[in-house]
């Protein structure tokens, strides 16, 4: 990393490339995996490249780059390569990528799903491999059938000439010989027969039969499972263990010290769970133990009160903005750590053998899987085989990779194959954390409903820090502990003395013209780990944003949809996506008692608008129906993109309604889903997709839909009751 | 030693007898279409059924299934064919992740297995115990409402046999 050679701008930049704040993959070229690749190769099959194998029965096998954890990636990735290859994704076999630098996210230089952005980034990559695969096999079928390749067309898995259909398969062995063309015309966006439809995911059936496998359902022979005791205290290490009455207990094979905690290795997992419980542990003090929710609120406000904040961006002039302003309205936003309870707790199985070693687990990086398995084994890269199965939920949790560092010290210790698992109490206690974040913004209107002055504070913990601190020692196995320290140390302070982290600000004005804006930041950091949370700093920038904009909708006397119209005429995309709404509103049939609120966010490249129809009733609320109206580009499926926005709107409305992590003494206060609730299905409400195609390539869509949500229901909550809730969870007053 | 019937086949666990059902079924009998997600009884992504009714059993000790039916995701149906459930799950493109899905399967077939045609508040009560971080609780619904209106197609299929033989109607 060479900071101080990129200028303070250029450094903001790349991160703002990544779409997720997403630095280390550019400053880390050449840290993957470059043997051999990691495809068993079927009896005569042609293996053209790290993403195709085709065997001569034409059993085509699609290796997704990316991780599957329920947005579709496997369907969608395998559609933009069966695409121009001509090969209907359901009559290929999508299964995930080994670690290899073939595999690596073009954007991200490294084998990382998240941002958003695996559609995007592969949708040229993967759409010229499958474009020079058929010309290859064009031309080896053109060779044995002695007819020019211009005669011949493909259907679906086959060559097809004179009526003749032949399997692709027929001519591999040929192809096998012959030179991979580069650059193969791509087909026009209006010949797709893949792109664009509609058919079921390609995991549908697994997942709808029992037959999908998670991580979890890892199953070796002779395994052992183990628990692990973590610190309460983020961070703390033990001081003291009394293990007499856990080793005493059925079942108990094993009870061995590990960085993060002590490991109860035993027969069954049940066996391993009740012997952690029976652990006696005295932990070292750390100085988040001091730390409370409400300390957490107040330091973040003392950070903006006394000035801490650095700018992050800026245009115009702010304070001739104010000047002129008929109207300024002033507010302070905030929004509480959370965490991601993915419904599968996060595991993993690692069988050692010798100097082999194979890991099965389901995470957003296997390469930093790979890379941390290396590091504590000491064994040569590629002996590491990593077997990535299905994520049982992502959101951003599994990009951290401590149950990787656990379960390898574990196997280590103990020389079994050894599955670890952590709870649902494990998973909210000791996970990684969506930061708290306070934002203090101040916007001035003029009385035809343009903002011309537009400031907006955030004070918080940043992700990117954190994030390094556990991605470098995956990324860059070789590198010595000190170094890493060093690293990290200076990512802390660069991010908290000399430049904003990327991701603690996004959001905080990009959706609208502000000709005048100023945003800044102060680093509050009180030790709880943090990362990505779906959307990351768009899910709590845009609460903020988003209310701030109603109000001043309000203010200028106008309806919330032109007010948005008014500020966004430089910006054709979202501009679209608001009339559409506005169309949509204009039509709707509000039922008596009910009320719209609305909210419009660009994220991830993707413009959305959320129009929430919600009720107040008896102090609860309650809403009934969110119409969502996005521009994806070209959606690739969809269904699937229509899909991503309906389980967007429950996971916002989760944050929105429920969602809050309070810690006391340092301590994560909330355990298991009664006191961290999840929405449920009587809660629910209906989901009326409606996708506005502008043209273009595709743009992301995980995450888009939920920074919107909690903004369009505190906007109808204030129709409603006149109550403007300014704090997440939304609650009443 | 606790004996029970495990999709149709007599079983023998000899574990410790507070063993959770789920633990028992995942560990002992490797059969790992159910999952844990909570181990408190508050997600549902263990459901299985007790003598055909949902039960959560990470909290279920096995000792209280003794000479009881339990049946699994891998036990919905005989001979591996799809459940309607199942069928409709793919037509909708329910899942996402999909790990809830065993338990939301079986949470419906306990429902319809009462109540072949439920209303939409039947469906809620049923499956409000069943968490779906995805959120794929819309197209859920929908799945479950078009296998309930399969019923009625079933029930009338010689009329619409007949139906189908005949002239159609002018327009």
């Amino acid at each position: 990393m060479t900071v101080r050679n990129v200028s303070r701008r250029g450094f903001l930049q790349m991160g703002a490339a990544t779409g997720g704040g997403l630095i280390i993959g550019l400053t880390l070229p050449g840290c993957s995996f470059s043997g051999a690749l990691p495809i068993n190769r079927d009896a005569g099959a042609f293996i053209p490249h790290a993403f195709l194998q085709i065997t001569p029965d034409n059993a085509i096998t699609f290796y997704c780059p990316s991780d599957e954890m329920g947005q579709g990636i496997r369907t969608g990735l395998a559609t933009i390569i069966g695409e121009e290859l001509d090969v209907h994704p359901h009559n290929m076999t999508v299964t995930s990528a080994g670690s290899h630098k073939d595999y690596a996210n073009p954007e991200f230089g490294i084998q990382l799903t998240g941002g958003s952005n695996a559609i995007r980034a592969f949708w040229g990559p993967l759409r010229q491999t499958g474009a020079n695969t058929r010309a290859l096999l064009l031309e080896a079928a053109a060779l044995d059938l002695g007819v020019p390749a211009s005669q011949l067309a493909t259907d679906n898995g086959h060559v097809v000439t004179d009526g003749q259909r032949l399997p692709y398969g027929d001519f591999v062995s040929t192809a096998a010989g012959m030179a991979m063309p580069k650059q193969s015309a791509l087909k026009a966006n209006t010949a797709f027969k893949y792109i664009g439809s509609e058919f079921t995911r390609v995991d549908a059936l697994a997942k709808s039969t029992g037959t999908a496998q998670f991580g979890i359902d890892a199953d070796i022979p002779d395994m052992v499972f183990a628990v692990v005791a973590r610190a309460p205290v983020a961070g703390a290490r033990v001081s003291a263990v009394d293990s007499d009455a856990a080793l005493a207990m059925p079942g108990v094979r094993h009870i061995v010290p590990i960085s993060s905690g002590i490991a109860v290795v035993a027969d069954a997992y049940w066996q391993a769970k009740k012997a952690a419980d029976a652990l006696v542990i005295r932990w070292e003090d750390k100085p988040l133990k001091r730390v409370n929710s409400a300390q957490v609120r107040k330091d973040l406000d003392t950070a903006l009160e006394r000035g801490e904040d650095l700018e992050a961006s800026s245009q115009g002039d702010v304070d001739v903005g104010f000047d002129v302003a008929d109207s300024i309205v002033e507010a302070d936003y905030f929004a509480p750590f959370l965490a991601h309870a993915p419904l599968e707790p996060v595991n993993a199985t690692l069988h050692i053998r010798g100097d082999t070693a194979d890991l099965w687990t389901g995470v957003q990086s296997i390469q930093g899987a790979q890379g941390l398995v290396e590091r504590i084994t000491g064994l040569p890269r590629g002996n590491i085989r990593v077997h990535n199965l299905y994520l049982g939920g992502g959101f951003g949790r599994r990009a951290t990779l401590t149950h990787i560092v656990e379960v390898t010290e574990i196997a280590m210790a103990v020389n079994e194959p050894v599955q670890l698992l952590w709870s649902r109490e494990d998973d909210i206690r000791h996970g990684v954390y969506r930061p708290a974040s306070l934002m203090r913004l101040k916007a001035g209107v003029s009385n035809d409903g343009r903002v011309i002055a537009w400031q907006a504070q955030r004070s918080g913990g940043n992700i990117t820090t954190d994030t390094l601190t556990t991605m470098l020692p995956a990324m860059l196995p070789n590198l010595p502990n000190a170094l890493i320290n060093g690293l990290s140390g200076l990512a802390k302070y660069v991010f908290s003395q000399w430049t904003v982290d990327p991701s603690s600000v996004e959001g905080l004005h990009e959706t609208y013209d502000f000709d005048n804006y100023r945003v800044s930041h102060a680093t509050v950091d009180h030790g709880l780990p943090l990362t990505f949370w779906r959307s990351v700093g768009h899910s709590y920038t845009a609460f903020a944003v988003e209310s701030m904009m109603d109000e001043l909708a309000d203010r200028a006397g106008m309806n919330p949809l032109t007010f948005r119209l008014a500020n966004t005429r430089n910006r054709p995309r979202m501009h679209g996506v608001l009339a559409r709404a506005k169309r949509a509103t204009d039509e709707m049939v509000v039922a008596e008692g009910h009320h719209l609120g609305i909210a419009a966010h660009n994220s991830f490249h993707t413009d959305v608008v959320e129009i929430a129809e919600v009720s107040v009733e008896s102090g609860d609320i309650r809403v009934h129906k969110v119409t969502c109206v996005a521009d994806v580009g070209t959606a690739v499926n969809p269904d699937i993109v229509r899909a991503q926005l309906e389980g967007a709107v429950m996971f916002g409305l989760t944050a929105a309604l429920y969602g809050r992590i309070d810690l006391k003494n340092g301590e994560v206060q909330q355990s298991n889903f009664h006191d961290y609730p999840i929405l449920r299905m009587d809660q629910a409400p209906a989901v009326d997709v409606i996708l506005v195609n502008s043209g273009g390539d595709p743009t992301g869509i995980g995450e888009p839909g939920v920074p919107p949500l909690a903004p369009a229901i505190a906007n109808a909550v204030f129709r409603a009751t006149g109550q403007r809730l300014r704090e997440l969870p939304l609650t009443l007053a | 030693m606790i004996e029970f019937e495990l999709n149709g086949t007599p079983v023998a666990f000899h574990g410790a007898s507070d063993t959770p059902l789920l633990w028992a079924i995942r560990d002992h009998f490797r059969l790992k279409g159910s999952k844990f997600g909570c181990g408190a009884g508050l997600c549902g992504a263990c459901t299985m059924h007790l003598d055909d009714v949902a039960v959560r059993t990470c909290v279920l000790p096995v000792a209280s299934v003794a000479g009881k039916r339990v049946t699994t995701i891998e036990g919905l149906t005989d001979n591996h064919e799809l459940h309607p459930l199942q069928q409709a799950w793919v037509d909708h493109n329910v899942p996402q992740c999909g790990y809830c899905q065993s338990g939301q399967i079986m949470s419906a077939a306990a429902l319809l297995s009462t109540t072949p045609n439920p209303s939409v508040a039947d469906i809620n009560n049923a499956l409000a115990g069943n968490i779906c971080r995805c959120g794929c609780y819309p197209r859920i619904k929908e799945a479950i409402l078009s296998v309930a209106a399969l019923t009625v197609t079933d029930e009338t299929r010689a009329e619409l046999a007949y139906d189908a033989t005949a002239e159609a109607p002018s327009s």
